[in-house]
């Protein structure tokens, strides 16, 4: 019978389990291991993902707006921003028609009176709404306020399909509301 | 103890784990890719992040999926792309959360961008509970079973045809 004292520390017998995480593994795979195989895999989903977008167009890529919109080979203007009292001078002129990005759930709720409901994910199948507007027809699109980007988005794909007086209030429902401006629910 | 060293250390259930989970991840990623605009919309229905910054996760996020699912899968960097999914199944859990806690009714934006389908709720919540299990499950684990790392440390004569597959496939 061998002394003990005389064989390796992992000879006959498993590693108790620690349970202070895998900041030191048992199985001889350091937590900086892990790390690092986890940064490597993230700094390489960055690179995928920017560089896919770039070359695509969409993502972080897909809105510039300065950038004007090539339609049918004219150049139009890209949407542009309007304050809470353009919003009203041309809700009050009755020559605007507002278009509401959020989702059916909130249109249902409340909005902006007379307003039309294009929720950006539903773009494609609710753009049929639009079928009875003329393409110079002013279109105004809005979502909830500062904090959400949806009428961005929805005033791009807009003028993407041809529309070309595109403009996006993005103050929003919000500002509306806070103003007590007609409203619909 | 032992039971759990077993099971810590069991090649089939550790292949399980990996391939379910990153079979997961796949199917996920793949929707949100092709349209990162619908993904930062799902983003921002949470309301909880600007949309300068859901627009910055849209782009980046799904190809993290995809890198973990493909580790996974193949077993390469296994403990690292398990990090990495508990870290973004534990962000998706406290989102959904949160937003049932505000009394949200959104579509998940999981698996799909399409609003009309996947609502949020409990069990979304339990199904990310198990897949952060099988994540931390990962991260401790060793089981090397039909993975690329262990055929590469282990010099196997598998790895060396693979190798030789993926050569000629590229330079034919």
């Amino acid at each position: 019978m061998p002394d003990s004292s005389s064989l390796p520390n992992n000879v006959g017998r498993r590693e108790p389990i620690s349970w202070q995480g895998p900041i030191v593994d048992r199985r001889g795979n350091p937590f900086h291991e892990t790390v690092l195989e986890a940064a490597v895999l993230f700094i390489v989903a960055c690179i995928l993902g920017l560089g896919y977008n770039a070359i695509t167009g969409r993502g972080v890529f897909g809105f510039a707006p300065a950038a004007p919109v090539q339609l049918s080979g004219s150049v139009e203007p890209a949407p542009t921003f309007i304050t809470f009292e353009e919003a009203v001078k041309f809700y009050t002129s009755g020559k605007a028609v507002f278009v509401d990005a959020r989702n059916e759930y909130d249109y249902k709720v409340g909005h902006i009176k007379g307003a039309i409901n294009i929720p950006l994910k539903e773009f494609d199948n609710r753009r049929s709404l639009l079928g009875t507007y003329r393409k110079d027809s002013l279109l105004i699109a809005y979502c909830d306020g500062v904090e959400c980007g949806s009428s961005i988005d929805l005033g791009r794909r807009l003028a993407g399909a041809g529309f070309n007086h595109v403009k996006i209030f993005f103050g929003g429902w919000n500002e509306w509301r806070m103003h007590d401006q007609p409203i619909e629910q | 103890m032992n039971a759990l060293n077993s099971a810590l250390s069991n090649g089939y259930l550790v292949l399980f784990a990996r391939v379910m989970l990153g079979l997961v991840f796949l199917v996920a990623a793949l929707d949100k890719i092709t349209d990162p605009v619908s993904f930062a919309a799902s983003i921002d229905n949470y309301r909880i992040l600007p949309h300068s910054i859901s627009l910055v996760l849209a782009t980046i996020l799904p190809w993290l999926e995809l890198l973990c699912a493909f580790a996974l899968f193949f077993g390469i960097a296994v403990h690292g792309s398990a990090l990495l999914t508990c870290a973004m199944l534990t962000f998706f859990t406290f989102a959904v959360i949160s937003a049932l806690h505000r009394g949200l009714d959104i579509s998940c934006g999981c698996f799909t961008q399409d609003p009309s389908v996947q609502k949020i709720g409990w069990t979304k919540v339990g199904e990310n509970l198990g897949m952060i299990a099988s994540s931390v499950y990962l991260l401790f684990s060793d089981g090397k079973r039909l993975s690329l790392e262990h055929f590469y440390r282990s010099r196997t004569l598998i790895f060396a045809v693979l190798l030789a597959g993926a050569s000629t496939a590229l330079s034919g």
